[in-house]
């Protein structure tokens, strides 16, 4: 079935569609978003995290390969809002250092931008959505910006411990930039420390969003279709232009919506799936893919964890999930003279019952019950984030098997490189260093499976259609009319959580294809 | 804009609500309330609910009175799109019954292995405790299904949610609570 031609459809409502969404239909655009799941509301959003697993896909279209395979499911989202739906709002930037690691070290890729390029939109994104923090703290890192528009969230017991442990072993904490509420903000209520932000939070205080640009994007008339499976973009007959999308509706009936602009926006990994699955006789190695690399430099961060049970009660349930405090100073990507990478800190985050139960997860039986009464008083962590090198043997590619629409399931093949383990372990010795410090009887830093988190890459950006998939905005390279939104087109990942970043590459992309909208829509 | 007050509690709805069929009537319970009443399981066999009630209690305690098997047997009867189980969220392949089955059933092969035909539930207290280590290390010989590894975490995990991931879980560890919105109590 062929619906009316609109202006815009953009597939996937979670953070960067969101924004593409907001800025397009506030311009006069015509914007249909396609989601392939429920339209949650507030109202869904159980504080719970067994119910809050319903804003979690259930079930992979992904398969896993590699030394390191990415833990998919949990990470990403199922339904309107994405997987914005349930982060945990931490707003660390990146750095200038994240947009030249080829220029600066003769490793990995540059950015084609820089961060002079980016930092008026993080400026803005936080007027926007509303972040708390001390941005001028953070200047002894990165370059002066504007303030950001509300103070630092409240700090909890857990945080003055860790900011004193680090302060005694030279480790610099700064209030962590959180996409959060500390007071009320344009109307939204001020956060009240819960702890259920990566349940969904239901009351307005975290910037997922349902509350942010979506809700701007649905103001502004745009049109949002849940449980709307996108599996190919459709081209004209020459392939020079995107003519529109093929999905599925929640009847499973197949139906087309035509537009003068496709932005794929759905989750890193789908993507490259919906543009693999997208070949045609002018474009058999699928949309946007004549450079080869769609798919291609699939990154994550791995996360050192440092435990420490303290004796006194610390009231590990209150606070969120988002930091209370955040620390730049393993940044640096030569901070480790055998560890290439950059590394994040944050500390001092609250708890719920798989934190405590999944601090020690080598404990059941009686060893378990007791452990947990521990927790529960006084359980606190310290996490660092640490940075891959972009490899393009790390990838998502797709494989015979099919799913319920006939579209080939993908699979992400994901291993680190010696650096990103020599990192890692690097990480886990100085958070170690710092839980000590707390004079906590009890400490301790799991080395097991190094873990994956945050997906970027696959379909990167760079200077031309040689090299990388899209340019600084996210159009493609090879179909002017087809742009790509999201953490795929980093070529490089840092080691800060990247939603602010999501946010900021988005409106910027989206204030562009706003200007010249006449040369690309045709 | 469409957000709620604050701390605005509201009543879990009932299409939230986990359903459980006792004669041919459906009925709303929690997990525990289930399993106190004998509810009939739709999907496990009685091996394999036996199976698993046993390991889960030894990774958990007091896991079987909390409705473990109740909870696993009316979670993978229905939907995978609806289910709250945490293999949703380690790349398990739905159907989920696929994946209990296989991991009770390799629990049990290994465990008659390596005892002379016993079953887990037929273990004694050291005896499950040493081949649960074993698990955890993934070093149970002639292992056919998903890791061992993966099994402990699961269920573990599984275990984990009925004990203590509830309002009363919470209350009997004194750690408040503290919803914006409370899930049903009767599931």
């Amino acid at each position: 079935m062929a619906n009316e031609k609109v202006d815009v459809v953009i597939v996937g409502a979670g953070a960067s569609g969101s924004a593409f969404a907001a800025t397009l239909a506030k311009a006069g655009k015509k914007v249909v978003l396609l989601d392939s799941g429920p339209d949650w509301k507030n109202e869904d959003l159980i504080s719970s995290e067994m119910w809050g697993r319903r804003i979690r896909p259930a079930g992979p279209p992904f398969l896993h390969e590699g030394k390191n395979p990415f833990g998919y499911v949990g990470q990403a989202g199922w339904g309107v809002g994405g997987a914005a739906l349930h982060y945990f709002a931490n707003f660390p930037r990146y750095l200038p250092t994240d947009f030249k690691m080829k220029s600066e070290h003769n490793k990995g890729l540059d950015w084609p931008i820089s961060y002079e390029d980016v930092a008026p939109y993080y400026d803005k994104v936080a007027d926007e959505v509303g972040v708390s923090g001390d941005a001028k703290s953070e200047e002894i890192w990165r370059p002066a910006g504007k303030p950001y528009p509300m103070p630092p969230m409240k700090v909890f017991k857990a945080g003055q411990i860790w900011k004193k442990a680090a302060d005694s072993v030279g480790m610099r904490l700064v209030p962590a930039a959180v996409g959060m509420n500390s007071v009320e903000y344009k109307g939204r209520e001020a956060c009240i420390y819960d702890g259920w932000c990566s349940s969904g939070c239901p009351t307005g205080a975290l910037a997922n969003p349902l509350v942010t640009y979506l809700a701007e994007a649905r103001a502004a008339k745009a049109e949002v279709r849940p449980m709307s499976t996108v599996t190919r973009v459709l081209t004209n007959a020459e392939g020079t232009r995107a003519i529109g999308v093929e999905y599925f509706d929640g009847k499973r009936e197949r139906q087309v919506q035509e537009a003068s602009i496709v932005i794929l926006a759905a989750w890193t990994g789908q993507n490259p799936r919906i543009l693999l699955n997208s070949a045609t006789d002018k474009h058999p190695n699928g949309l946007a893919n004549k450079s080869g690399l769609v798919g291609k430099y699939i990154m994550t961060h791995h996360i050192a964890n440092a435990w420490a049970m303290m004796d006194e009660d610390v009231q590990p349930h209150m606070g969120t999930v988002g930091a209370q405090y955040m620390s730049y100073d393993r940044y640096p990507k030569t901070t480790n003279p055998n560890a290439f990478g950059s590394s994040y800190i944050v500390a001092g985050t609250s708890f719920k019952m798989h934190d405590y139960a999944g601090s020690r997860g080598d404990l059941f039986g009686p060893e378990l019950a007791a452990h947990m009464k521990k927790a529960a008083k006084g359980l606190i962590r310290m996490n660092m984030f640490g940075e891959e090198k972009p490899n393009a043997e790390n990838r998502v590619e797709l494989v015979t098997q099919k799913d319920e629409f006939g579209m080939p399931l993908a699979k992400i093949v994901h291993s680190y490189d010696e650096d990103a383990v020599a990192l890692w372990n690097a990480n886990i010795d100085a958070g170690a260093k710092v839980a000590k410090a707390t004079g906590a009887k009890e400490t301790w830093s799991p080395r097991g499976g190094m873990p994956t988190s945050h997906l970027h890459g696959g379909t990167i950006m760079g200077k031309d259609g040689g090299s990388s998939v899209v340019d600084s905005y996210g159009q493609t390279h090879d179909i002017s009319n087809l742009w790509i939104a999201g953490p795929g087109v980093f070529p490089t990942e840092g080691a800060s959580n990247p939603t602010y970043t999501i946010f900021a590459v988005a409106r910027r992309g989206a204030d562009q294809l706003v200007s010249k909208w006449g040369s690309v829509a045709g | 804009m469409d957000v709620l007050p604050r701390r605005a509690v509201m009543k879990g709805g009932l299409l939230a609500a986990l359903a459980f069929t006792i004669g041919d009537r459906v009925v709303y319970l929690s997990p525990g309330e289930a399993h106190a009443q004998g509810v009939a399981l739709r999907t496990l066999k009685a091996e394999e609910a036996e199976t698993l009630g046993s390991l889960c209690e030894a990774l958990v305690p007091d896991a079987r009175k909390a409705g473990i098997v109740e909870y696993i047997d009316q979670q993978i009867s229905g939907p995978p799109s609806e289910a709250l189980l945490q293999a949703r969220i380690l790349n398990v392949r739905p159907p989920f019954a696929n994946f209990y089955r296989a991991a009770v059933g390799a629990v049990d092969k290994g465990v008659a292995a390596r005892h002379a035909g016993k079953r887990f539930a037929q273990l004694s207290s050291d005896e499950a405790r040493s081949f649960i280590k074993d698990m955890q290390a993934n070093k149970i010989e002639g292992w056919q299904g998903p890791g061992t590894g993966f099994v402990y975490t699961v269920l573990r995990t599984d275990a984990v949610d009925v004990v203590y991931n509830t309002v009363a879980g919470y209350e009997a560890l004194g750690v408040p609570y503290q919803a914006h919105i409370l899930p049903p109590k009767k599931w």
